[in-house]
């Protein structure tokens, strides 16, 4: 099929958004489709082959990301070009909801559209006060995919409409047999943390309440924490005896994700709430880590009710300290587990969720081709 | 002179957002024909995935409901409406594929049962992206200008299409069950 996917934030900004359109057009071209993708960007030179730009904009902060204020004539001619140039079978837009591209692209196009939406939030201002203008751009929209339940919710509350549920995908082959980190290859018991270590809901107190027990289990466990955030915080509130034992290595790049797995026994996933997919989980489960995390409901859908990956109950440190010594000092225990956990993230992987999104395409596309809308 | 300026660009602004309104209601017309031609043709792709599973396992009710079924199929290929008939035959195959017997008729032959389960959350998302359209359309042509214009049309108002098209539970994995 020839499939056009218009992203909405600045490609070479680091985000979920994008991170999600590179993953798919990628994987729809290995799998034979034809594929342009539209997107803002800073450096035209870090775009790949299938990707044009739309040019620059006026940068707007929406829901926590820099989307760019795409809505003047310029970036409108270029999309109509690429529009023109493409004789798309369907047209994908991204966040239609933020005032970007992929709005733009809903607002200049017409034929088969559909739209991924991305964002979980219950109380969107924007989303409420712009909701009639929105809606002439909406009722074209042939289907709507929602990412988690969260983001469907959200749909449901703002406008009205429901959406299909088709999560995040996972590249599980790019994390199979990574190498550990450099000194993290010696096979000493290793805890591993990822995420924001100044967000109360990721739960790095919860585990670090937990090592002082699992030191008493565990005599030589260390724990290896990565993620952007202020480190000095929970370094001051650190246990003295926990001081050498863990190590605050910061936000670790994309390429290093699989590495980071592989240099721990264990990933520990300790949110207290609010979790809406677990896209780190599957990530771990792909690269065959063990996972131990929170008993919450998106973390337990995951983990297959706990048999592709341990669950101990919310916000308690002991009941962590003990799951995790028995993940530590009984590998071959946990065999099974990661074996079925793989076989979960399998189902995960890009290339199961591009053919669903394919299948919705196939749906929707029939006869027609994106045109030019007429006014 | 100015009076007679303002009363043109007056006229055209009201005629422009007239002849946009009218362009909104063609486009959700054609989107929902398309959503209704699209719907037909996996309610066809169900019932001939039912008929293969049911020869195949030699399951007599089931190919019952595929005769029902198949029997509203060319009126609506022609464009006939989906009526409470239409839905009525359809629930029917739906309560049939889930029933005990396919399921047992399944564990032989996966194969036909999983071509059937496939055509069956096709069908699920078909009908959403119906009535989601159907909606939008009614929304729109609710508006009191556009009815009190007339803009519709001679074109009938489209109903909802409501079936039971829940899916069996087969054990499948977690969050997949499309």
């Amino acid at each position: 099929m020839r499939i056009g996917i218009a992203c909405p934030y600045t490609w070479d900004v680091p985000g979920g958004v994008q991170v999600h359109v590179r993953d798919l057009a990628e994987t729809l071209i290995a799998a034979g489709h034809e594929v342009s993708v539209i997107t803002p960007v800073d450096d035209e030179r870090t775009l790949p082959s299938y990707a044009v730009d739309v040019g620059r904009a006026l940068p707007v902060r929406y829901n926590g990301s820099v989307a760019r204020l795409l809505m003047g004539p310029v970036s409108a001619a270029r999309v109509r070009r690429w529009l023109r140039e493409h004789d798309f079978d369907v047209l994908h837009v991204h966040e239609p909801s933020a005032p970007s591209v992929g709005l733009l692209a809903c607002m200049l196009a017409d034929g088969p559209i559909v739209a991924t939406f991305h964002t979980a939030n219950p109380r969107s201002r924007f989303l409420t006060a712009a909701q009639g203008a929105l809606q002439p751009s909406f009722e074209k929209l042939r289907a709507r995919i929602a990412v988690s339940e969260a983001a469907r919710r959200t749909l449901v509350e703002h406008l009205g409409a429901d959406a299909i549920l088709i999560p995040n995908g996972v590249a599980v082959a790019g994390f199979v047999g990574a190498t550990p980190l450099p000194g993290y290859d010696d096979g000493r018991p290793t805890v591993v943390f990822l995420g924001r270590i100044d967000e109360p809901r990721k739960g790095l107190d919860v585990l670090l309440a937990a090592m002082p027990a699992l030191l008493a289990s565990v005599a030589d466990v260390r724990l290896l924490v990565a993620g952007p955030g202020d480190a000095a915080g929970p370094r001051a509130r650190l246990d003295p005896r926990l001081r050498d034992r863990v190590d605050l290595i910061g936000l670790v790049s994309d390429a290093d994700k699989p590495r980071v797995f592989a240099s721990g026994q264990v990933y520990c996933a300790p949110n207290t709430g609010q979790e809406s997919f677990g896209i780190v989980l599957l990530e771990a489960m792909a690269a065959g880590t063990p996972v131990v995390a929170s008993d919450l409901d998106a973390f337990r859908r995951v983990l297959d009710d706990g048999r592709a990956g341990r669950l101990f109950e919310v916000g308690d440190p002991a009941r962590l300290a003990e799951v995790l010594a028995e993940v530590l000092t009984d590998p071959g225990g946990v065999t099974d587990l990661v074996r079925h956990a793989h076989t979960v993230a399998q189902a995960y992987d890009w290339r199961t969720i591009a053919e669903r999104i394919v299948g919705v395409y196939r749906m929707v596309s029939g006869d027609g081709r994106v045109s030019v809308a007429s006014s | 002179m100015d009076a007679l300026v303002v009363v043109v660009a007056l006229v055209v602004a009201i005629a422009t957002y007239l002849t946009w309104l009218a362009l909104r209601l063609d486009r959700l017309a054609a989107r929902v024909a398309d959503a209704r031609g699209g719907l037909v043709t996996q309610l066809v792709a169900r019932a001939d995935a039912a008929d293969a599973l049911a020869t195949r396992c030699a399951l007599p009710e089931l190919a019952d409901s595929v005769r029902r079924a198949r029997a509203a199929h060319p009126a609506l290929l022609a464009g006939g409406p989906l009526d409470g008939g239409v839905e009525l035959a359809e629930n029917l195959l739906s309560r049939s594929l889930r029933s005990g017997e396919v399921a047992a008729a399944g564990q032989l032959f996966p194969t036909e049962l999983h071509a059937v389960d496939s055509e069956a959350a096709r069908v699920a998302l078909a009908r959403q992206f119906h009535n989601d359209a159907v909606r939008d359309l009614r929304a729109l042509a609710g508006r009191r200008l556009i009815r009190l214009l007339h803009l519709v049309g001679r074109r009938p108002s489209p109903t909802y299409f409501e079936i039971d098209d829940a899916l069996p539970v087969r054990g499948d994995l977690p969050g997949l069950a499309s």
